[in-house]
């Protein structure tokens, strides 16, 4: 790794019993809505990638991380204290909305599964006036992650284990029951089965594969 | 003062070692194929497998027990990951990143090793420095730097105090050819294919001066050299990095090929690996432009599934990359194509694998370099379930090799009859035959004794063809107003 930047963890913010928002300092760093960052506790080599969570404007950065059964990097950094360093790389990726396409005032219909929300969640706070959509897909309601920040009626909550959501099953029983217009741009992220999936309904109901962008966690 | 190094890997790491053996060299080292006699050995890891980095673990152990014995240092350089990395300092006695090149002879003066030129105060070396510099500070505007011819000439040291990649690529390599070598151009990768550990491994990307790889393309070219390559794990991502102070790819290939035809002389000019995101039509039409610029692209598809393209990270579609193949189809006709292609990665149902066995048809690969799919220590995918059978990943592999056999015979058969210009490499595994290239990386072989033609272009017609190979008679040594010129192939 080329260069490490240590930058203090000031909080952490629990939205479940499993998963939590690591609220850093931004120490200036300029990033794009949408990218990442290869994060881990200060001098340990195991770092991992995690999508930033926070806006481009906003004073401090952030990242959501779900604590993975058996994981190491997300177990250890759920423990680590407030005050500590974190050591970041990025950011990285190309996982953003290009410009022109804003500027056009397109269509958007963003596609989560689980953490996968986090880069929308920083789209959406970047990005004034988006015309988008987000498909959040979870097992149980509680995991609608400040599901507060989206405007009403663009977030759309599919739970596949309870039927306190929006929608209940899952994301791809949403898409398989809905028309969406062909000239929506489509981000997925998050599980890559879930992506898999959504990606080949949306295509079969005519979006262009140049219009369907996505990111991988797993 | 003996040194002996271990090379293990890709073309990046043979460059690298290069460079290794010119500093070594330079203080006054010998090179030795025997390990048993060198006071200092070295290795240039690979982390590409799980395999490469075990074999570093065996040769340490055994070159530690042989400590008790004599006098002896140990390194290790080239892509390591962070976590084999710790567990290196406690095994070599050196453990650095290449960009530490420079700082290699101080770190071994550490050690308390008199050489020649060790014994040289290390500032004072500062003025032998080849270092080409820009002559012009707007790449823009370029022109050729200055630079010392390559022959004969001994480097002493090669710091600047600024050391890092940059001062790495000043150190003028030791190349293992007369008439071949490579060039890098650039360092490390922002793309995070989630096959692949580089970005873990080399960092970052960051762009060479342009000015030093037209200045080190230059003083080959004027030494004779014939196939240049220039080397990168994204190199057309080059001058990215630099935003708008530094050349695009297609804009150093512009500068390369027009010194190609000002220098009247004949040599060929590769590159190795393009990444298709980045590939647009300009880089195509340069090369398309000039002679020296060599009819032969090598563009990795990894995947024709756009599902597993996505899974891979790759970030382009096959939309994408088949625009690119028609633009080169179109633009340079007479292009042999080459890819890499991964089979049985993580989740990659039939049908997903069927649509790479359809490209391999479409495309009509030249040549495929074809992995069965294994993970990668430290890349993304190597955290994920690999659950394709490995009987099903060697099916997977037959059925492409098979396919890429098809092709490559086609169109082998097609260059019975015709006399083609080749790059002649050495002497062929068959009794009594040299080996030689066409500029599209067609293996010829020809019956001929005469070692002298090694290193020379000659005139072969071919008489034969099988998959990847095809044999031939020579016609003449090629002369460089040949109006013949050969065919390209
Ligand atoms: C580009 C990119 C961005 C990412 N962004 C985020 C993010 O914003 N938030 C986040 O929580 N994770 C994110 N991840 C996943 C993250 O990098 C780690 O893989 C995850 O935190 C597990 O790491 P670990 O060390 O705890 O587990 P490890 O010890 O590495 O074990 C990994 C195991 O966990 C599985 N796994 C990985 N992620 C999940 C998950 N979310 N749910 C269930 N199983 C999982 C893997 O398939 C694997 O089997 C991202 C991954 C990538 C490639
Ligand atoms: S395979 Fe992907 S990640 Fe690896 S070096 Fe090439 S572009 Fe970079």
């Amino acid at each position: 790794m080329t260069s490490n930047n240590k930058h203090k963890l000031q909080a952490i913010r629990h939205l479940t019993g499993s998963t939590y928002v690591l609220e850093m300092e931004r120490r200036g760093m300029e990033f794009e809505a949408g990218q990442h960052i290869l994060l881990g506790a200060e001098d340990n080599i195991h770092k991992r990638e995690y999508s930033i969570y926070s806006g481009t404007k906003d004073e401090q950065l952030e990242v959501l991380v779900k604590e993975v059964e058996d994981g190491m990097v997300s177990k250890q950094l759920k423990k680590i204290s407030e005050g500590t360093y974190l050591e970041i790389e990025g950011p990285l990726g190309f996982f953003s909305i290009d410009p022109e396409l804003i500027l056009a005032k397109r269509k958007f219909l963003f596609i989560a599964s689980g953490t996968g929300i986090a880069p929308f969640h920083s789209m959406v706070k970047s990005i004034p006036g988006l015309d988008y959509t987000l498909l959040h897909g979870v097992r149980l309601v509680d995991e609608a992650y400040e599901k507060d920040t989206y405007e009403e009626g663009r977030y759309i909550l599919c739970t596949s284990r309870d039927d306190k959501g929006d929608f209940q099953g899952r994301i791809t029983d949403y898409i398989k029951q809905h028309e969406f217009d062909k000239d929506t741009v489509c981000f997925f992220c998050g599980n890559f089965n879930m992506i898999r999936e959504a990606m080949n309904l949306l295509e079969k109901k005519g979006i262009p594969p140049s219009q369907l962008h996505a990111e991988v966690y797993f | 003062m003996k040194y002996h190094i271990v090379q293990l890997g890709c073309q990046m790491n043979i460059s690298d070692g290069e460079r290794v053996q010119q500093v070594l060299e330079g203080m006054g080292f010998v090179p030795t194929d025997n390990e048993a006699e060198a006071n200092l050995l070295g290795v240039i890891a690979c982390s590409v497998r799980q395999k490469g980095i075990d074999k570093v673990y065996t040769m340490v152990n055994k070159w530690n027990k042989s400590k008790n014995n004599k006098n002896l240092i140990t390194f290790v350089s080239g892509c390591v990951l962070p976590a084999d990395r710790e567990q290196f300092l406690k095994l070599f006695d050196m453990v650095f990143p290449m960009s530490d090149l420079p700082d290699f002879p101080n770190m071994i003066k550490q050690y308390g090793i008199v050489t020649p030129a060790g014994l040289q105060s290390l500032d004072e070396g500062l003025k032998d420095l080849k270092i080409a510099e820009p002559v012009s500070a707007n790449p823009k505007e370029l022109t050729l730097a200055p630079v010392e011819p390559i022959t004969g000439q001994k480097q002493t040291s090669l710091l600047r105090p600024d050391a890092g990649i940059r001062d790495f690529w000043h150190i003028s390599p030791k190349y293992g050819s007369g008439f071949e070598a490579y060039i890098p151009i650039q360092n490390g990768c922002n793309k995070f294919c989630t096959f692949c550990a580089v970005p873990y491994t080399r960092g970052r990307e960051v762009s060479r001066p342009s000015s030093e790889i037209i200045g080190e393309l230059k003083d080959l070219v004027n030494n004779g050299y014939k196939s240049i390559t220039l080397l990168g794990q994204n190199v057309n991502s080059y001058g990215l990095d630099k935003k708008s102070d530094e050349l695009s790819f297609a804009e150093l290939l512009e500068e390369i090929g027009r010194f190609g035809d000002d220098s009247k002389r004949d040599f060929w000019v590769y590159f190795t690996s393009p990444h298709p995101r980045d590939m647009g039509d300009e880089v195509i039409e340069v090369i398309a432009k000039y002679k020296c610029l060599a009819k032969q692209i090598h563009i990795p598809v990894q995947s024709g599934d756009d599902s597993m393209l996505v899974r891979m990270n790759r970030k382009y579609s096959m939309e994408k990359y088949r625009g690119i193949i028609h633009s080169i189809n179109r633009l340079i006709p007479q292009a042999t194509i080459f890819t890499d292609i991964i089979v049985g990665f993580t989740g990659e149902t039939e049908e997903e694998f069927e649509n790479t066995r359809k490209i391999m048809e479409e495309f009509k690969y030249n040549m495929a370099y074809i992995a069965q799919y294994s993970p990668r220590p430290g890349a993304a995918s190597s955290r994920w379930a690999d659950d394709i059978p490995k009987d099903v990943k060697k099916e997977r592999y037959h059925k492409l090799t098979e396919e890429l056999m098809k092709h490559s015979l086609r169109y082998n058969n097609n260059l019975i009859g015709k006399e083609l210009k080749v790059l002649v490499r050495g002497k062929d595994r068959k009794e009594g035959y040299l080996s030689a290239l066409t500029e599209g990386k067609i293996i010829v072989r020809f019956a001929s004794e005469n070692e002298s033609l090694i290193g020379e272009y000659a005139l072969v017609k071919i008489s034969s063809a099988v998959p990847f190979s095809t044999e031939g008679e020579l016609v003449s040594i090629y002369e460089q107003s040949s109006s013949m010129a050969g065919s390209q192939a």
